[in-house]
């Protein structure tokens, strides 16, 4: 089911002062995908998800769930969230202590008052779903962490919903396990094609998991895209940074080529992916990822996209080495092979191709 | 809705400040008042007679001997026993859960009985005994000395020192102990260089606390001190408005303003401290398990020093006053004592009037007092817990006032309100001043239980499709009922022994079961006093017992009813 957001926005008072939690918000989440609001803490993430779900109300907008308003200021409609039909995933997955796995999930069922055989059913082929056959009995609390994750989803599951929305479900786990649930909790929605509203502040999580991101700051989003089109071809300066590692550059347009744009830079002319919204003269930022950015082994040969700098730092991270490179005052972040014969202080040559240095337009 | 939740915090600030400040008030212009009928007039003749009193000074110094004589007492056993139980392999540690929790359930006045029945110089059991067989002209024992009110005081107030210290010392961080046995130090050089120092913040928070509950205990300077003429600030303030020819408040009142101001000064302290501790635990790491320390031949021996404890806290009391109720006169158990045992003294209390009517009162008082004490204290907890507002700190520091205040000092303070009011001399003004001092005991439980309610669990259950009344009903109830019957279980033992707070306010016609205790006591009575000593713990087990049933029950019912 689609999710229709429009112009809602919401203010929390906080010791006096008047914090904008969401400043009308204008989202569309498509059906049947894994849809990923990502954003620091404090950026309304949360709070739009508690809107969408019914446990916040907005300040004013609407809010439509496939056809239904479940909340519209100017018409006065408020749908609470046990009428709302969705289904939500906790960050502290709000495990009732007092209940057996059995009834922590059933509850769903129960508040419908479906026959007892029915949900009984339906339990069992959700505990086998998310791999927790035989802990029907046990009290909830028994359980490790990522157990208790998986009840959590299972009750979600239960319902069949339309839509289900998670809040930081991953972010209570020790980092092994939260890589093989993200794996799973993959796999089970994209199985199942139902539309899921999926907030973290985990950049590697909103990445992998997604079919879209929509990044936010300061209570509205910035950038809405695929997560390759966030991570390569991101046109905001803090998107660009707050996805990954990132090398943003100040320059200004020297010239608008066939293919490439010509950007002087401090670093020196940088060729660059051609950018719609720029003409020469224009000041802009770009930005390369370390992972692009190469060193080149043996004499280096002068070139476009050839520049010289000092090792200033190098980390060994196992996969790679994290270098830090002056070139012309610059400090660059790169990723070097981990068989690269470089030290501390070398002079060394980089490049990088054109297609990988991106212009950020905002 | 909305209306109602911003009224609910004011409405209940009024009513606990009432029940806190307004005896504390009342105290204060009752010092400075002429007479319990002249309140208002302003005069500091009751400071001058009271402080120029030369009895004043002997009895400011046995308080302070006897204060922190029982801190000493119960804060070493504590460490002693907490030591044990949490690093060495002593065997069955559940002795110590045992040792710190069923103390609690022995009402002081009966405790302190016990040890008169035992050491009492004129016929204490122990006394007779050695007597007999050492063929000695005089006791070789008497309790009724400071030595004796440190003693009992001192095993009374030894479960809270080891609440205070066990959990700190379980918390220790042992790196810091092994660092110090890396280094060379022996084991004894290690606890007395490096643990004692660390915990030195616990150490120190539980004998103020004991000091502070010494310095309010009425049981042990009542039962022990008052027979052998020891006063301290607690009975001095009871002899002026219970003995003599009138009782005078204004002096009580003048006398009681100092006891309060000692106790509020070392509560202030204790909280700094506990802060204090709690900064030393938060650093230490978590999830390590401690090597225990291998006792080796000393295991056994020292387990007879605690299994000896845990018989002289717990199980001895409880036998020399049931021994005591059967026996015709204090006697040496031997064949002619069992001979001679019978319901006699049973009989005579069941016939008394007075003992039925403070049985029936203090029934009274367990039950309804305890129910509207958890019921205030559910919506003063949720208000601390869940609104969290500036107000709602405020209740909670006003909600918790009431434990730096001694009892008798609140007794009196209540006095000079309740003889302006028709609740004077009902068994209402009892009841409203038990809920005012012990609030604490039903918001702690309940309080924790809020905590546990995170709010995610509630709205969860709305996401779920459970509406208001269902969420309440099937997640809120069932989460909340074990900090009820807690809540409700301390607050009834309270109020069924209660003692401090009855002897100022309980009159003929409103007479207590601890009241009437201490008049037997005062007139020997033993036998009599055991027989409704042991009434009144079996009447505390019982609600002890229903209480927890009924908890039970509901929480099935919940199960069942999905």
């Amino acid at each position: 089911m689609e999710i229709s957001i429009k112009r809602v926005s919401k203010d929390f008072f906080s010791e006096g002062k008047k914090i904008k939690a969401l400043s009308n918000v204008d989202l569309t989440i498509p059906a049947n995908q894994i849809f990923t609001l990502l954003g620091p803490s404090g950026c309304g993430k949360t709070t739009l998800l508690r809107c969408i779900v019914g446990l916040e109300t907005p300040d004013s907008g609407e809010i439509t769930i496939g056809e239904e308003i479940v909340w519209s200021k100017e018409k006065n409609i408020f749908v609470p969230p046990e009428k709302r039909g969705l289904s939500m995933v906790f960050q502290t997955y709000a495990i009732w202590p007092h209940m057996t796995v059995f009834d922590n999930v059933a509850y769903p069922l129960q508040t419908r008052k479906e026959p007892k055989e029915e949900i009984r059913s339906k339990v069992e082929k959700t505990l086998r779903f998310v791999q927790l056959e035989g802990f029907e009995n046990r009290p909830a609390t028994k359980l490790s962490g990522g157990q208790q994750q998986r009840v959590a989803l299972a009750r979600a599951l239960v319902p069949e919903p339309k839509v289900i929305l998670f809040d930081e479900p991953l972010s209570n786990l020790d980092a092994k396990l939260r890589e093989e649930t993200r794996k799973e909790l993959r796999s089970f929605l994209t199985e199942l094609k139902i539309t899921a509203v999926y907030v973290t502040h985990d950049r590697i999580e909103a990445l992998s998991l997604s079919d879209a991101i929509a990044v936010m700051m300061d209570g509205r989003w910035v950038e809405i895209g695929t997560p390759k089109k966030i991570y390569f071809d991101s046109d905001h300066r803090f998107v660009a940074d707050f996805i990954g590692q990132a090398n943003l550059i100040s320059g200004k347009v020297a010239a608008i080529e066939d293919s490439y744009t010509i950007v002087d830079s401090s670093i020196g002319t940088i060729a660059c992916q051609k950018s719609p919204d720029t003409s020469v003269g224009n000041g802009v930022t770009l930005c390369i990822r370390p992972e692009f950015i190469k060193v080149i082994e043996g004499e280096a040969r002068e070139g476009s996209n050839i520049f010289r700098g000092r090792v200033e730092s190098l980390l060994f991270v196992g996969d790679a080495y994290e270098g830090e490179i002056v070139v012309a005052d610059t400090r660059l972040i790169v990723r070097i092979e981990p068989t690269a014969i470089v030290e501390e202080g070398d002079e060394i040559a980089l490049s990088f191709d054109p297609d990988h240095c991106f212009v950020l337009s905002k | 809705m909305l209306n109602t939740r911003t009224a609910l915090t004011p409405s209940l600030i009024a009513i606990v400040g009432f029940l806190t400040v307004c005896p504390v008030v009342m105290l204060v212009f009752g010092s400075f008042s002429e007479g319990i009928g002249a309140f208002g007039t302003f005069t500091l003749e009751k400071y001058i007679e009271s402080y120029t009193d030369p009895e004043f000074a002997n009895i400011i110094v046995n308080t302070v001997i006897f204060t922190i004589g029982s801190a000493f007492v119960a804060t070493l056993l504590a460490l002693f026993l907490a030591y044990l139980n949490t690093r060495t392999n002593i065997p069955f540690k559940f002795l110590f859960r045992i040792i710190s929790i069923i103390p609690m359930m022995i009402p002081h006045i009966l405790f302190s009985v016990s040890w008169v029945l035992l050491l009492n110089p004129s016929n204490g059991l122990i006394n007779l005994f050695l007597r007999q067989i050492l063929s000695l002209e005089n006791s070789p024992f008497n309790i009724y000395t400071l030595g004796g009110m440190i003693l009992v005081e001192g095993l009374l107030d030894l479960p809270i020192a080891y609440l205070i210290l066990a959990p700190a010392m379980a918390a220790f961080d042992v790196s810091l102990e092994e660092s110090s046995k890396v280094s060379g130090a022996s084991n004894l050089r290690t606890l007395t260089r490096v643990t004692l120092p660390v915990l030195r913040p616990a150490i120190l928070a539980s004998f103020i606390l004991v000091i502070v509950r010494s310095l309010a205990s009425f049981a042990v300077p009542s039962i022990i001190g008052m027979p052998g003429r020891i006063y301290v600030l607690a009975t001095h303030i009871y002899r002026i408005i219970a003995t003599g020819f009138a009782a005078d408040f204004g002096m009580a009142a003048a006398v009681g303003m100092s006891a309060l101001a000692a106790s509020i000064t070392l509560i202030y302290l204790y909280r700094y401290l506990t802060s204090e501790s709690e900064k030393y635990v938060t650093i230490s790491s978590r999830g390590y398990r401690p090597a225990l320390i291998e006792l080796k031949n000393a295991k056994y021996p020292l387990f007879g020093i605690v299994a000896l404890l845990s018989f002289v806290l717990i199980v001895l009391p409880v036998l020399v006053l049931f021994y005591t109720s059967l026996v015709p006169y204090s006697m040496v158990p031997s064949a002619k004592a069992f001979s001679m045992m019978s319901g006699k003294h049973w009989l005579q209390v069941l016939k008394d009037p007075i003992s039925l009517l403070s049985l029936k009162n203090s029934v009274f008082l367990g039950i309804v007092g305890a129910s509207l004490g958890v019921i205030l204290s559910i919506f003063v907890s949720y208000v601390i817990v869940k609104v969290r507002t500036p107000a709602a700190g405020v209740l909670e520091s006003l909600s918790f006032l009431s434990f730096s205040f001694p009892g008798i000092v609140i007794g009196v303070g209540f006095m000079w309100f309740f003889v302006r009011t028709p609740l004077y001399a009902t068994i209402w003004s009892l009841l409203i001043g038990y809920i005012a001092t012990y609030l604490p005991y039903g918001i702690r439980p309940l309080t924790s239980a809020f905590i546990q309610i995170h709010s995610h669990l509630e709205e969860s259950s709305r996401v779920c499709g459970g509406g208001t009344l269902y969420t309440l009903r099937r997640i809120i109830i069932p989460l909340l009922i074990p900090g009820v019957v807690s809540g409700w279980i301390l607050m009834a033992t309270m109020f069924v022994r209660e003692l401090t707070l009855s002897v100022v306010l309980s009159r003929p016609g409103t007479e207590v079961l601890a009241v009437q205790i201490l008049r037997f006591a005062e007139d020997g009575l033993w036998g009599k006093l055991s027989a409704l000593g042991i009434m009144m713990i079996f009447i505390s087990s019982t609600l002890v017992v229903i209480a927890s049933l009924i908890g039970t029950k509901l929480t099935k019912v919940e199960e069942e009813s999905r």
